[in-house]
């Protein structure tokens, strides 16, 4: 029994036919189709799906879609204004962080959602934020180096509002 | 192949009319962490024929997202995040185990969606948080058509998935009365993060001159249950806090666990680690 489901995707109202039992990874990918979200394992483990729900990462695999009814998602495809990435975007290009790739968006997002709540974070912090996200390449170092770089502000300020207070 | 349905209702009225109908199998949802991925195991694999249509029903429209306190009691709303707990002051204040139990479940992307109540009803032996719940007494309200009743967290829980909730009647809140001892959690997985159990327990002591005067110990991940371990209490009780009554208390875990094997771990190596776990937990709850 399908319904229409209204949400922001990336600070645009959208309006979508749901099934019941679809995931928000599913209705992303396969009726939206936004990719950046990756299915990696499709049960909360790889973190390869994680966007930003109402403001805070959440894996999309584990979101029933229709319980995102009036909310605010964002994926990695929402983080860049125009051509000018996001500086956490910038800063895993410029440290090398993506190897294969798989795993960076969900990355990304993880990463992002975690500055808003903690700007100023530990490296450990930044490794225990981090440690829902599994990299298969096994670039964690550099991911952590990257966003500690964006915390001291290499990376200039991190956007605020835009996307995250639809 | 079976249809699915969803309806997320807004007062209980409305939710124990949706309820009514039998024709259909009834399925709760809370933060989904645990239930959405076992309903795309469900959907991937072969179906069986003649399956009842399933309805999921959203509790997150039925305002249970809150933590409260009073005097003598905090009282938790079920469908309250992991996240949330973590955050909240009163909960830091009152019940730093808690804290703890829940800063080793899984991620904060999970913690994010992830609730107490879907925790307690998924009824998981190696649940984190329920080990804590245990030592802390905690009451769980469950409500139905008929009313409210409330269970003490030891009784709660019958089996693997199985607690005494009839199949309509929906957790609402947990209530944790505010106490003078303190309470510890310590947990055994295969790594630092991100991982389920080998063995998890807590403990709760009060204590007056390094002499035990109330003990409660619960152990999880090595029974069909999560299990409160009077055997271990009973010898630590009036004894003084010594690493060696400890220790010797501990071991008596032994006797009431009944480990299997299972991905994470095998029977053997979770006969040979409770004591140790439970030792530990012990340990941190007598810390000054």
């Amino acid at each position: 029994m399908s319904e229409i489901l209204s949400f922001y995707l990336n600070g645009n109202p959208v309006e979508v036919l749901v099934k019941p039992e679809q995931t928000l990874l599913e209705l992303l990918r396969d009726e939206l189709g936004l990719t950046s979200p990756k299915c990696g394992c499709n049960h909360g483990d790889c973190g390869a799906c994680t966007v930003i729900l109402d403001g805070k990462a959440v894996k999309s695999c584990l979101v029933l879609a229709p319980t995102v009814k009036g909310k605010k998602v964002v994926t990695a495809d929402g983080l860049c204004s125009g051509e000018k990435l996001h500086p956490i975007q910038q800063a895993f290009l410029d440290y090398g962080a993506p190897q294969c790739g798989y795993c960076t968006p969900g990355m990304v997002m993880a990463a992002t959602a975690f500055l808003l709540e903690n700007p100023k974070p530990t490296k450990e912090e930044i490794k225990e934020a981090l440690s829902g996200n599994l990299c298969r390449c096994a670039g964690y170092e550099k991911y952590t180096e990257a966003v500690l770089a964006v915390s001291k502000g290499e990376f200039g300020l991190l956007p605020e509002g835009s996307d995250f207070n639809v | 192949m079976r249809s699915y349905f969803y309806e997320s209702p807004d007062s209980f009225g409305k939710l124990f009319e949706i309820l009514e109908d039998n024709s259909i199998e009834m399925k709760f949802l809370a933060g989904g962490s645990d239930f959405v991925p076992r309903l795309s195991l469900e959907r991937e694999k072969i179906h069986k024929e003649n399956q009842k249509d399933s309805m999921i029903i959203n509790l997150s429209d039925l305002g249970l997202n809150y933590i409260v306190e009073n005097d003598t009691e905090v009282i938790i709303g079920a469908t309250t995040t992991f996240a949330e707990i973590e955050k909240n002051d009163i909960i830091k204040g009152e019940f730093p185990a808690l804290i703890k139990a829940i800063n080793e479940i899984a991620g904060f992307s999970v913690r994010n969606i992830a609730t107490i109540g879907g925790n307690i009803m998924n009824a998981s032996p190696a649940a984190d948080s329920v080990p804590v719940l245990m030592v802390l007494e905690a009451e769980f309200v469950l409500r139905g058509p008929d009313g409210s009743r409330n269970i003490e967290a030891k009784e709660f829980f019958t089996g693997p998935g199985k607690t005494v909730a009839k199949e309509n009647e929906v957790l609402t809140h947990i209530i944790i009365r505010k106490n003078k001892g303190k309470s510890a959690f310590n947990k055994l997985g295969r790594r630092k993060a991100e991982t389920l159990s080998v063995v998890n327990a807590a403990a709760y002591v009060e204590k007056e001159n390094n002499i035990c005067k109330a003990v409660r110990v619960a152990i999880g991940s090595v029974a069909p249950t999560v299990l409160r371990c009077e055997e271990v209490e009973e010898l630590l009780l009036g004894k003084e806090l010594t690493e060696e009554n400890i220790r010797v208390a501990s071991e008596k875990v032994v006797d009431a666990i009944s480990p299997i094997d299972d991905i994470r771990a095998s029977a053997w190596y979770r006969k040979k680690v409770a004591p140790v776990i439970v030792r530990r937990a012990i340990e941190a709850a007598i810390v000054d």
